[in-house]
């Protein structure tokens, strides 16, 4: 059973916006419980969200002060910022809406509720109180998604295209992730030794891997081992190991593979080859940089061999 | 029990549930038991759940004209109407017998048109009509149908006699809330179903792949069927996007699908091209193909009709089939079923005076005030005069339009449409409705169990279209004693 191409595209854009929606409270989420843990004047700036979904330019179209309320605003309830989490929403039930020939039925209900449920509790979430329950709100009914996709979907080109999406935005953010929660603890340089260790598991919470690092590697968080686990540990379904592996995987039985898989394949050499202990703070930062390169290459290269298809 | 129920009075129209004298019909007298023992309370939060249920399914259909907010949620009364098997049995026939007399006549008007030369029907005004499409002619499709889907619109007269308001033969829409109307009532009131046996409409989807497949121009296991539809704006797609998944085909736009240089049509897919056996538009003709018809179309795959001609692709409903989906021809169908047949109409026809024939006409400017004078060629309930309800000046209005372009209107006598409870504003008022059954038509003819039930929501209103406000109900066709 084929797929059309346009489809292809819109199931891969729908997963990579539930995916981003998810992750995105993950972020918010445990940036929240970091704050209310360490002393006041020594928490990273409420910018350091904005700037890990490279969302500088909506919020200064929208805002001056960079406060809690303006940045959680702009994640939690703006509709028409690309950045946010009802946008993401929206977005994602868009392409279920013209997708759900080939979905299960339960999961434009599922995704028609996510949305509804978004819109009604979004406002009265900007404050502290609902917070928390909105955001874990999102990411159980993002999860139920997913559960019910995996649990459904024949393993055909539905399911491939919604892996590859998934797999894609989850590498993209884990990597932002690192690269500006690293860089805001490196830049401190020894000035707040002590909270560093909290600093480094709320960046771990953000990507859901604080128990899968504790049984790997233990209690203690320090950086080395952190960004390690994040990029190679291949058992961890979030780490960028894991997800290049997946990606390479639902890569291989497409037709026309030929240019993404170079691009997968060079990603992987990349990760390969990656030795966290000696990098120097510049050097990650550099690596980061290339490697993002890298994912939005392989993005292009599926965009062109897949989603749009000439007439010959 | 729910306000409204005591002394509940049509007013002089037959209504479906309840007879003239306040007493349930047989057929619903189980199911008026429950819904009046429901408690107030109990009525609305049914309503409530039916509301969540039709949010949660997401069922919906779209309204051009509100900016922003383009999805309304469905309009949808928790009161069933229900008709007996042996009622509608004969009402089946009927629609049967329309539809194969129908087809007859497009096959007739595309080849030989023998009815034309007979004089059953004028032949100018097939032949002049925007409907005729000269690019169809000699064309003859397989089994001689052409409109393989048919929505006609039913109504009841004082007497409880059903009539054929219209018969849409173009993209008649609805279906889909047919079958997701049934789905709600199940959800929210469960124990109606303990007492009856109700003809399921769930395998809609089914049928009409079977009626697809066998229009299939290569013959094949599985054909490949797609939907093709103008996209999520229309005011149908949710309905593009059921029936799609309910065959297991794919939902295309115009830009999915080319034409290539062998004259067949093609899907693009992530495997590269894929050929298309059957074309199910719900895209009107006009834009469905921008080489034959309309060149500003952007909706439509050019070379379409070229594939067709070709018999290397069906198109379903068939190009063309749209010359008998036309108020004027609509009076001559009773002739049509004499003529090709040889039977006599099954299911009536509403009398219609055609304005262009100058007898007719005089009487419906001397009668305004007592007529519906209909558009020839509109749709969605647009366009629509019923003299009893409108103004002096809506009249004086329709006068002129008649006068200058008689050919574009009929006229027919205000019917009395029948009424059913329907639950308003928490109580329980009649409202008028109609009946939309749907008609396949490939090698065999099959009817829809009951059809699209649509309720007037106003008090007093016969508008039943979506777009105008209207609402709906589950319809039920019952077998045996309830």
């Amino acid at each position: 059973m084929t797929m059309l191409s346009s489809v292809a595209e819109r199931l891969y854009w729908m997963s990579r916006y539930l995916e981003r929606a998810e992750d995105t409270a993950r972020l918010v989420g445990a940036y929240n419980h970091l704050i209310m843990d360490i002393p006041r004047g020594s928490e990273p700036a409420w910018d350091i969200m904005i700037r890990i979904l490279e969302a500088e330019h909506a919020f200064e179209e929208r805002y001056r002060a960079v406060t809690e309320q303006n940045v959680i605003k702009l994640l939690l309830a703006d509709t028409a910022a690309p950045c946010s989490i009802p946008f993401a929403i929206a977005t994602a039930r868009e392409n279920v809406r013209t997708t759900r020939d080939v979905l299960p039925e339960e999961a434009w209900e599922l995704v028609n509720e996510l949305h509804l449920y978004v819109g009604e509790a979004a406002k009265s979430s900007v404050g502290r109180r609902n917070r928390h329950t909105f955001l874990a709100e999102v990411i159980a009914r993002c999860q139920m998604i997913n559960g019910l996709l995996l649990s459904t979907l024949s393993r055909d080109h539905a399911y491939r295209f919604i892996k590859l999406g998934r797999l894609l935005e989850c590498a993209d953010m884990g990597t932002r992730v690192v690269d500006v929660g690293a860089g805001d603890i490196l830049d401190r340089a020894g000035s707040h030794a002590a909270i560093e260790p909290l600093l480094w598991s709320a960046l771990l919470q953000a990507l859901s891997a604080s128990s899968a690092y504790r049984r790997e590697i233990g209690p203690i968080v320090e950086k080395n081992d952190v960004v390690n686990f994040i990029f190679t540990q291949g058992n961890f379904p979030r780490s960028i190991k894991f997800c290049v592996a997946g990606i390479r995987e639902e890569l291989t039985p497409l037709n026309n593979h030929e240019q993404a898989l170079r691009a997968i394949n060079r990603i992987r050499r990349r990760l390969n080859r990656l030795a966290v202990d000696a990098l120097s703070r510049e050097e990650l930062h550099a690596f980061i940089d290339d490697f993002q390169l890298q994912l939005s290459a392989l993005h292009q290269s599926i965009a062109d061999t897949w989603f749009r298809i000439e007439a010959p | 029990m729910t306000k409204g129920w005591k002394g509940y009075k049509a007013g002089g129209f037959y209504d479906e549930l309840i007879t003239g004298k306040g007493s349930p019909r047989t057929a619903a007298r189980q199911a008026l038991r429950l819904l009046q023992s429901l408690p107030e309370e109990d009525m609305d939060s049914r309503r409530q759940s039916a509301d969540l249920a039709i949010r949660e399914m997401g069922i919906s259909f779209t309204v051009y004209t509100e900016g922003g907010n383009i999805d309304r949620a469905w309009p949808f009364d928790i009161i069933p109407r229900i008709i007996t098997g042996k009622e509608w049995a004969q009402v089946s026939r009927g629609l049967q017998q329309r539809s194969r007399a129908l087809n007859c006549f497009i096959d007739d008007v595309y080849n030989e048109q023998r009815i034309l030369a007979d004089g059953i029907v004028p032949a100018d005004i097939v032949l002049d009509s925007p409907n005729f499409k000269a690019p169809c002619v000699g064309m003859s499709p397989r089994y001689g149908a052409w409109a393989h889907i048919c929505g006609s619109d039913l109504v009841r007269d004082q007497r409880g006699r059903f009539f054929v308001l219209e018969d849409n033969l173009r993209v008649p829409s609805g279906v889909s809330y047919m079958v997701e109307n049934r789905e709600i009532t199940k959800r929210v009131l469960p124990e109606l179903f303990e007492n009856y046996s109700i003809l399921p409409v769930d395998d809609y989807p089914l049928k009409l792949y079977e009626t697809l497949a066998q229009l299939s121009p290569r013959q094949r296991r599985r054909p490949t069927v797609v939907v093709l539809t103008p996209g999520i704006y229309n005011s149908a797609y949710f309905e593009h996007a059921f029936l799609a998944q309910g065959m297991g085909a794919e939902l295309v736009e115009g830009t999915d699908l080319f034409v290539d240089s062998d004259d067949c049509v093609y899907m693009r897919t992530v495997d590269g091209p894929a050929r298309v056996d059957v074309v199910y538009r719900r895209i009107d003709e006009e834009f469905m193909d921008p080489e034959a018809f309309r060149a500003d179309s952007v909706l439509g795959v050019p070379g379409l009709m070229r594939a067709w001609k070709q018999g290397n692709v069906a198109i379903a409903n068939a190009p063309g089939a749209g010359v008998a989906d036309d108020k004027v021809i609509y009076a001559y169908v009773p002739d049509m079923i004499r003529y090709y047949l040889g039977e006599k109409p099954l299911v009536n026809s509403v009398p219609t005076y055609l304005c262009m024939r100058e007898k007719d006409r005089d009487y419906v400017l001397a009668n305004l005030p007592k007529l519906v004078v209909k558009p020839a060629n509109e749709s969605g309930g647009y366009g629509i005069m019923v003299g009893p309800h409108s103004s002096k000046a809506t009249h004086r209005e329709f006068a002129r339009l008649i006068e200058k372009d008689p050919r574009n209107y009929i006229a027919q006598p205000t019917l009395s449409l029948s009424t059913a409870p329907t639950y308003v504003d928490g109580q329980i008022e009649p409202r008028h409705l109609d009946l939309r059954p749907f008609i396949l038509q490939g090698r065999d003819c099959w009817v829809t169990p009951g059809g699209l039930t649509r309720v007037a929501m106003k008090k007093g209103s016969l508008v039943v279209n979506s777009s105008q406000g209207g609402g709906s109900k589950d319809t039920w066709i019952v077998e045996g004693k309830a």
